[in-house]
């Protein structure tokens, strides 16, 4: 009683919530841009990439390395993240691909976790958090912006939110009208039957392993621009936007966007309510957890053999 | 006995059984229809998988759907499966013995079926061996004698035979027609080998499209024209 | 049925469900590990620095939490991807019972792990009607909301209240000891002891009825239903064992660190974790301990020779996806057989000429 009764007293004013409400957008944005990503390459291929926040990150970690010891231009830089980071996923795509095609969704999530591990390490070797030289990515959008009645929006903000919702709307569309993308649906009820069909079924993994890549990168981008730029952070951050795809059931890539904006603008949100701050993070987890007890209450049965 | 009335399940748009009915008796009956005729739609309500849109089975007296599923097992409902289900990390009597453990029967008692119920299907030599070190033969007597075991009432045998060879094929033969007289159980046989159902079955129904189109004694059955269209195609009519 | 059927070869005492052979077997096996223990109790403690005792107290302690998540995966084929988050919440009630009770050591560790035990089961319960993937992912969650409180509330420091944390960093008393094993030498022993009781405790289930339930359950759940296994009943109890056992290392960790901070826990420790069971082999009790080794002692070794420990989670990486894509079985299965391979290899360059008998043989 006594905590409920300080909580409500210690709520913030709406006047001070705006300005977290429009951070809570733009993560949103960007969880929303990683979930459908994931989304995407998840009904393609039957992998749930986990290692698309570390992809993110090594990129991000490159562009860094490029602006402040190489001189690079800025965009070049971060055109390059967002290749290298097309090209790892897509790497991985065509290694582990096809040697674990007809394995359980779960074997082929937790090989992703592989990956993870792998770019953790070469991440931390090469760029020791030792000694507390703190990195970051200031993009040149950061600059400019404009005001909301008393709150200031930074353009990279507006990107942020815009690439979601233009990802999620370009998404649906190409799903729903493309030849690549019918291939897509057809292939996530099953590999086989659509490849008899005559759809060239590893050229379209390979698109969705590319596309999910390039998504990576620029939410590494935006992300090291937006929280910080960290290894282990944006790493983990994927766990937002997975949580808000396992809302969607791993399925509707429109549900998934609304979730991932749920997510960003809650967690942000909080932030300004004291008693409750500290447990900020716990969000995606507390949401994702409530979403798949409610929706999976009906049992399924396969005949299929558990683990490895 | 098995009363099946007016049984119907769907899948989202898909009617897989339709107001199915039938009477299966005492001793071992055939259940036969092509491929998605709802014959293993039809198991797994027996078993609990499938919850039906409507319909009763009466087994024996007692209402059968109203049984959670692992008791069905306990109330002696067993089955085979399609797909191999013998656990290759135990030995054949770990296997077996895993189904009856859940009896109150004395420790003893138990030892003295499950052996029984090996030997019955002639394993007793492999006993102790790991089922991964068995044949596929061989693994398949193993989920006989795990159906067996006990005291079961009603044994549900899917496609036991698909994949042996002829002389395997006999041999399950002679220990499927063995069930009803050394365990006092009935037996549903689903198979696609016709001298298989015909050399086990008294008495055999038929599944098309999710209705019973079918059933009596199997010589009767299998030359019902019907039946012959429905399952075997047309040109074996010629 | 029958009974007079039963063949004439088998022994007529009723239990145990082997042959004597195999039984002959077993009794040789345990000898063996008998030693081995001994070894490892007498031995070790003699001939290493305090630096590698201390490892290996660590590895005393992350075997019997690889051994819980081996339950899982290998047995039961459930994966758990929070059993650091777990091993986190057996840590701090160890903590906050040996600051604010003057228990014996063995009973704060039973306790633990019996709290453990009812808070894993009660996310578990829910938890089990998901499967695979699901059940994966939402254990992750799960712990990452566990790493969140902890990371708030922090770890029992012999403050006061519920959390017993105190805020000033000045006086903060060491986590104490059972006082049989104050040095470190000492709660070396204790650890190894403690697991090797969790190790026993998991083989009496592995090799009795809940064990065969288990293997059936991960073949194929319809099949172990139709076979009268109550499925959800097992799988809550691997749960629970898992979490129990989890729940006593986190205790042990306790008294082995002597001072628990939040950020030693962390989300990444869960997915090393899966990655070195999964490396150690997942289907066997020896992969347990190399599972251990390979992520306790491993960087102990590596920091000892000036190496960054950053250099196992890449082979960690690589582990994991040799092992998914080549070797499920893990380590323990893969080594002795590449080593069969290589002795026949070896064997057959040392024959190059057999003798005339040896030929016609």
């Amino acid at each position: 009683m006594h905590s409920l009764l300080l909580m409500a007293l210690s709520l913030p004013s709406w006047q001070d919530e705006q300005p977290f409400l429009v951070t809570g957008l733009a993560l949103g944005g960007v969880y929303a841009l990683s979930g459908v990503g994931m989304i995407v390459l998840y009904r393609t291929t039957g992998v749930l990439n986990l290692s698309f926040g570390a992809v993110g990150a090594f990129g991000a970690l490159i562009a860094w390395q490029l602006i402040n010891h190489s001189g690079m231009n800025q965009w070049l830089a971060y055109l390059i993240c967002v290749l290298f980071a097309g090209a790892v996923t897509l790497a991985y795509g065509m290694i582990f691909g096809p040697p674990l095609a007809r394995r359980d969704p779960l074997v082929k999530t937790t090989a992703t976790l592989g990956l993870t591990l792998i770019l953790l390490g070469v991440m931390d070797l090469l760029w020791t958090s030792s000694g507390g030289a703190s990195r970051s990515i200031t993009l040149p959008t950061d600059n400019h912006g404009f005001l909301i009645g008393q709150v200031q929006v930074t353009t990279t903000d507006v990107i942020a939110l815009a690439v979601g919702v233009v990802l999620t709307v370009v998404t649906t569309v190409f799903l729903r009208f493309t030849k690549l993308g019918t291939a897509m649906r057809a292939m996530a009820n099953d590999r086989e039957i659509t490849a008899t069909l005559g759809v060239p079924v590893r050229r379209v993994e390979a698109a969705a392993w590319f596309g999910c890549g390039i998504l990576s990168g620029i939410a590494g981008i935006l992300l090291a621009d937006l929280v910080a730029l960290d290894a282990t952070t944006l790493t983990f951050l994927v766990i937002s936007s997975l949580a808000a795809a396992l809302i969607a059931r791993l399925s509707s890539v429109v549900v998934t966007f609304i979730a991932a904006i749920v997510v960003g603008v809650v967690d942000a949100m909080v932030t300004p309510i004291t008693s409750l701050t500290n447990y900020r993070d716990m969000t995606p987890f507390v949401l994702a957890a409530v979403a798949l007890l409610i929706l999976n209450r009906r049992r399924v049965l396969s005949l299929s053999r558990q683990g490895f | 006995m098995i009363e099946v009335s007016g049984l119907t399940v769907r899948f989202g748009g898909v009617t897989s059984l339709d107001g199915m009915e039938v009477t299966f008796e005492a001793g071992t009956c055939g259940l036969i229809g092509p491929n998605g005729a709802g014959k293993t739609t039809f198991f797994n309500v027996l078993s609990g998988f499938v919850r039906p849109a409507a319909g009763t089975v009466r087994a024996f007296g007692d209402d059968l759907l109203s049984m959670a599923h692992f008791r069905r097992a306990r109330w002696g409902v067993r089955r085979t499966f399609q797909t191999e289900q013998a656990i290759e990390e135990l030995s054949v009597y770990e296997n077996v013995a895993m189904v009856h453990e859940h009896s109150r029967l004395r420790a003893a008692t138990r030892r003295e079926d499950v052996l029984g119920a090996i030997s019955l299907v002639g394993l007793e030599s492999v006993a102790y061996a790991r089922v991964g070190t068995l044949g596929s033969g061989e693994r398949r007597l193993v989920e006989v004698a795990r159906a067996i075991v006990g005291k079961p009432r009603l044994v549900l045998l899917d496609e036991p035979a698909a994949g042996l060879p002829d002389e395997e094929t006999a041999h399950l033969g002679q220990i499927i027609r063995g069930i009803p007289e050394h365990t006092g159980a009935m037996v549903i046989l689903v198979d696609h080998d016709m001298s298989l159902v015909s050399g086990c079955c008294s008495r055999t129904a038929v599944l098309d499209f999710g209705k019973m189109i079918a059933s009596g004694p199997t010589a009767e059955v299998l030359r019902d024209e019907r039946v012959v269209r429905a399952y075997l195609g047309t040109e074996a009519l010629a | 049925m029958e009974t007079a059927q039963a063949p004439q070869n088998v022994p007529s005492a009723s239990p145990p469900a082997a042959p004597p052979r195999v039984e002959r077997d077993l009794l040789i096996r345990g000898a063996v590990i008998t030693v081995l223990i001994a070894a490892v109790l007498i031995v070790l403690p003699q001939v290493l620095s305090l630096y590698y005792i201390d490892a290996m107290t660590q590895v005393a302690v992350y075997a019997v939490v690889a051994l819980g998540l081996g339950v899982l995966v290998g047995r039961v084929g459930l994966v758990s991807l929070g059993q650091a988050a777990v091993l986190a919440i057996g840590a701090w009630v160890a903590a906050r019972l040996l600051f604010g009770t003057g228990l014996p050591y063995e009973l704060v560790l039973l306790a633990s792990g019996v709290i453990t035990m009812l808070l894993g089961t009660l996310v578990g319960l829910p938890a089990l009607r998901m499967r695979g993937l699901y059940l994966a992912l939402i254990t992750l969650m799960l712990a990452g909301a566990i790493t969140v409180v902890l990371s708030s509330i922090n770890f029992p420091n012999g403050g006061t209240g519920f959390a017993g944390y105190n805020g000033s960093q000045v006086h903060i008393p060491p986590l104490r000891r059972p006082s049989i094993a104050q040095t470190d030498p000492a709660y070396f022993r204790y650890s190894v002891i403690v697991g090797v009781v969790m190790f026993l405790l998991v083989l009496v289930h592995v090799r009795t009825r809940p064990g065969r339930a288990w293997a059936a359950i991960r073949q194929s759940e319809p099949a172990a239903l139709a076979a009268g296994i109550n499925t959800t009943a097992y799988k809550l109890w691997a749960f629970a064992l898992a979490s129990f056992i989890t729940g006593v290392a986190g205790g042990v960790l306790a008294g082995a660190v002597k001072y628990l901070y939040a950020f030693d826990f962390q989300t990444q420790d869960s997915i090393t974790l899966l990655a070195v069971v999964l490396m150690g082999g997942a289907y066997s009790m020896w992969g347990a301990i190399v599972a251990a080794l390979l992520m306790q002692l491993l960087p102990a070794i590596l920091n000892n020779v000036g190496l960054s420990p950053d250099w196992l989670t890449i082979i960690f990486g690589i582990g994991v996806l040799q092992v998914l894509t080549t070797a499920p079985r893990g380590i323990v299965d893969q080594v002795p057989r590449d080593l069969g391979r290589l002795a026949r290899r070896i064997g057959i360059l040392g024959r190059r000429s057999p003798t005339r008998e040896e030929a016609a043989r």
